[in-house]
């Protein structure tokens, strides 16, 4: 025993108080007591995070108790029926099945051609111009107001210079401006912050596409080499869709699913 | 260098903990409210506040954690080793390094959210923008929870360390487990060292200190270590090996002559030679212990040979040091921890090595010439061939001699108890010197309680005496009184002397009476503050005294009066105050001394027996009868009781000590709005 312990060392030389085991179970026993005091006495936002807490430590102690109480009884086991599996009846009969193999590419090239993509948030809510922009006085009297500020992400691009700012119409703020994303793939289920290459459609309209805005529910291609994805052809993939699935001007990041 | 006290390291929280004090400490300190009609640079500060503060408290009290913990290479190496062996300095290092970058990834989380909440147009945008800010920053930090909860543990065992100085004069004990080196520094320090007879008791360095010539030395107990290639040491050992490797100390190496810790003198001298190396420039003794089991000289040839050679290395060492070569009792020395033999001279000789050599070291180092111009011992100067030693006049020789000699002879109660069975079995009788008329009674048991009283209550040897004087005395005072009684009915016998007296006593009186009831006044028609005593002691029967005196009379049965009839003397059974009638001088002077609250509580009321009942009131002034004057006096009492609890001097006292007080006037409420104060 080191040198300092001196609680233990007490305890090997002189042992316990003739009571301590029984103080000890007494204040256990108390304890519940006093939580429930607690629980009803603690207020506002105490009280809220208290009611939290304790709730969970219910659910598990509910669960526990469920897992203690299980017996080992024997039930009746389902066989399971496999996909695709033929009633005995029709065994005999011979079903050819013929499938077409189609490569990844003509697949997409149909799609493309369609105009529709499975995405995971088929419908967003669309966002109105005034909302989109804040309308920007200039002007010695600064009566004119024929600028425009975006109020949501933007995405620019690496070689991306101003226009002249006198004629700057749509003004993209650098505080407002993304370069990364962070995307989850969905079968893998983590996520990655991966790089923005650009904006491919936003479903508000073509003219934020062609500015860039990122709001809920826009496709951008993100650089996926960091995955190290393989075309089956043996080409390295760097490049894919993702379809953004929050708000970013409320979050201040961008998060977005992978369109695999 | 920094200074690192690895007691005052602050508790490092959980990961849990922290973000709850971070964020609870935001909701308190910063404004609550906001509504969403506020002119937005407001809402926006508002939010940005948040965020800016939480930032500064997470990395305020990161910093303190990184801070506190030591760097291990700004410490004494000694201290370095050390934390390195129990706990890894990688680990420890890449923990403290997790708290840093957690810390920088709080400060850029903070700067850019800051940023974007500059764009915030709406409340629910900045809210929004506030609330992915905090939850960023708890994010961090719930992931460098586990650096946290290992940095916690540290923290706690580092307290618990041995508080060794590594610069002062330090002892140092090594050699194989069960040689004895516990029991050795149980005998001359005062730690507490676990000694068991298994191997490994000492599991880690112990300290204890010990005082040789004034100054203070610092004693280590290490744990045994084992004859092993120095790769498979374990932790244990690798302390010893630390401590061995990085402080200044003297070496005591055990050598269990006996074998009786299970490893032959073959195995402890390898054990020597192979850790020598660690003995360089350190003074050296190898300790022979367990002698009484077997003494040193009856050891085989072999182990002797074996001692002999250890000896000669440690020898080396005093030559290095300029000793001579021929002291060799200092370098080998034996002794046993259970008869104490030879303990002290083992401590002795090693403190003596230390401090040799460590001044040595400080002659020699360019400092002491700084020093040295500074001294200037004097010696006077011889006059004359003449001696003159020391004069001890011949009695004080002789009285010493006398002394010693009684010591010897007296034989001490002590020694009494321990011949007679200890101290538990023999008690002393300590009525032995007691001086009693009859021998034979010395050992009579006193009854205590005697048909229901107690018997010290009546004890006093000339009790039929002060009886007798009693009754005299209370007889003599009945006549005087009566005598002063006449006295007093004819005036005219007085002489103009006389009735001048009387005349100034008289006048003093009505002068005191006027005094006294100015002042009078019962505590409920004055505000209670405590009642100070009479600090200018006017009222002593030493002043009475002397004015009686110089008036011309004679105070001294004056003064008996007063003092019998004082306070400290009205509760006392009439025997003592007869007897202190006679010898009045050394009476108690406790009028003065006495304390009020004393001389409260053994009021005159309780020594009268003609008094009136305490709640009796006697009708007059004007009221009906006795029931009105009561009524009255309860409504006084009623109207001036709300204006001394509140300790105002009066009717028109209106002061208010303080206009502002701060628990009024600041500070958020529990729940709910301070809209109003």
């Amino acid at each position: 025993m080191p040198q300092g312990d001196y609680i233990d060392l007490h305890r090997k030389r002189h042992g316990y108080r003739h009571d301590h085991f029984e103080r000890k179970r007494k204040k256990e026993a108390r304890e519940v007591h006093k939580q429930s005091a607690i629980a009803q006495k603690a207020l506002g936002i105490k009280g809220k995070m208290f009611a939290k807490k304790r709730y969970a430590e219910k659910a598990l102690m509910k669960k526990t108790l469920a897992m203690h109480e299980e017996s080992s009884s024997r039930r009746k086991v389902d066989d399971e029926v496999h996909e695709g599996a033929l009633p005995a009846y029709l065994l005999d009969r011979e079903t050819t099945t013929r499938a077409k193999v189609l490569s990844n590419t003509i697949k997409q090239k149909r799609k493309e051609k369609a105009g529709k993509w499975e995405v995971p948030l088929p419908k967003v809510r669309p966002v109105a111009e005034d909302e989109m922009f804040r309308v920007i006085r200039s002007g010695k009297r600064k009566t004119k107001q024929w600028k425009r500020m975006v109020t949501k992400a933007t995405f620019v691009g690496p070689s991306f210079t101003r226009k002249p700012p006198k004629y700057e119409r749509f003004i993209r703020p650098t505080g407002l401006r993304f370069t990364k994303a962070h995307v989850t793939h969905p079968e893998l289920k983590c996520t990655f912050n991966l790089e923005i290459i650009g904006v491919k459609k936003n479903p508000n309209g073509q003219m934020y596409t062609s500015l860039g805005v990122i709001t809920k529910g826009t496709i951008i291609e993100v650089n996926v080499s960091e995955l190290g994805l393989v075309t089956p052809a043996g080409k390295v993939v760097w490049g894919k869709y993702a379809q953004v699935t929050n708000n970013p001007e409320n979050d201040g990041c961008i998060n977005g699913v992978l369109l695999v | 260098m920094v200074q690192y006290n690895f007691k005052k390291i602050t508790v490092v929280p959980t990961g849990k903990d922290f973000i709850d004090i971070i964020l609870s400490r935001t909701q308190r300190q910063t404004p609550t409210v906001v509504h969403k009609g506020y002119a937005i640079s407001r809402l926006r500060q508002f939010y940005m506040r948040k965020v800016k503060y939480t930032q500064q408290n997470f990395h305020e009290k990161l910093s303190a954690i990184i801070d506190e913990f030591p760097r291990l290479d700004d410490i004494h190496p000694f201290y370095g080793d050390l934390l390195h062996v129990l706990y890894n300095k990688d680990h420890y290092k890449l923990a403290l390094g997790q708290i840093n970058t957690a810390r920088n990834l709080i400060g850029k989380i903070s700067k850019d959210y800051v940023k974007l909440l500059k764009y915030g147009d709406s409340l629910y945008r900045c809210k929004s923008l506030k609330v992915a800010a905090l939850g960023r920053m708890c994010t961090v930090i719930k992931r460098v929870s586990p650096s946290l909860a290992y940095l916690e543990q540290i923290r706690q065992h580092m307290a618990r360390l041995p508080s060794i100085d590594p610069n002062t004069r330090t002892i140092l004990i090594c050699g194989y487990p069960n040689v004895g080196k516990s029991s050795f520094i149980n005998k001359i320090t005062r730690a507490d060292v676990d000694v068991q007879p298994y191997a490994f008791t000492t599991k880690s360095l112990f300290v204890g200190h010990t005082d040789y010539k004034y100054l203070r030395y610092q004693v280590i107990d290490t744990p045994g270590i084992l004859d092993r290639p120095f790769e498979d040491r374990n932790i244990i050992e690798m302390c010893s090996i630390t401590a061995l490797a990085h402080l200044r100390a003297a070496v005591l190496f055990f050598l269990d002559i006996s074998g009786s810790c299970g490893y032959n003198i073959a195995q402890q001298a390898a054990l020597f030679h192979s850790i020598k190396s660690l003995f360089m420039n350190k003074p050296l003794i190898v300790v022979c212990n367990k002698t009484d089991l077997q003494p040193l000289d009856g050891l085989s040839e072999e182990d002797m040979k074996l001692v002999v050679e250890m000896k000669a290395e440690a020898m080396k060492t005093v030559i290095g040091q300029g000793g001579e070569a021929t002291d060799s009792d200092e370098v080998l020395l034996t002794m046993s921890t259970l008869t104490e033999e030879g303990v002290i001279a083992v401590k002795n000789s090693a403190c003596e090595r230390l401090l040799n050599q460590r001044v040595e070291l400080k002659m020699k180092s360019k400092k002491i010439n700084d020093c040295l111009n500074r001294f200037h011992v004097a010696v006077p100067k011889k006059r004359d061939e003449k001696e003159r030693p020391p004069c001890i006049p011949q009695a004080v020789l002789e009285a010493k001699a006398k002394e010693a000699a009684d010591i010897e002879k007296r034989k001490l109660e002590r020694d009494l108890e321990n011949e007679n069975g200890g101290a538990g079995v023999y008690s002393a009788s300590l009525r032995k010197h007691h001086i009693l008329a009859d021998e034979e009674w010395k050992e009579d048991i006193m009854p205590e309680i005697l048909d229901g009283h107690n018997v010290y209550d009546f004890i006093d040897p000339d009790i039929l005496q002060r009886l007798e004087e009693l009754e005299r005395e209370e007889g003599l005072r009945l006549e005087q009184e009566v005598d002063n009684d006449d006295f007093e009915m004819d005036g005219k016998e007085l002489t103009p002397e006389e009735q001048e007296a009387l005349a100034e006593i008289r006048k003093k009186k009505s002068l005191l009476i006027q005094q006294h009831r100015i002042k009078k006044s019962t505590a409920e028609s004055r505000p209670t503050v405590p009642r100070k005593f009479d600090k200018e002691r006017k009222f002593s029967s030493e002043r009475m005294g002397r004015q009686l005196s110089a008036l011309g009379l004679d105070p001294t049965s004056a003064i008996n009066r007063a003092r019998s009839n004082s306070v400290p003397m009205r509760g006392r059974k009439r025997e003592r105050s007869l007897a202190k009638g006679d010898d009045g001088n050394d009476a108690m002077d406790m009028d003065v001394d006495q304390s009020s609250k004393k001389l409260r509580m053994m009021s005159r009321s309780r020594s009268r027996s003609t008094s009136r009942p305490p709640g009796e009131v006697v009708p007059g002034e004007g009221y009906r009868d006795s029931k009105q004057k009561v009524h009255a006096m309860k409504l006084a009492k009623k109207s001036v009781k709300k204006r001394n609890k509140d300790a105002r001097r009066g009717e028109a006292d209106r002061v208010i000590p303080t206009l502002r007080p701060k628990h009024l006037f600041s500070g958020k409420r529990g729940i709910g709005k301070t809209t109003r104060r």
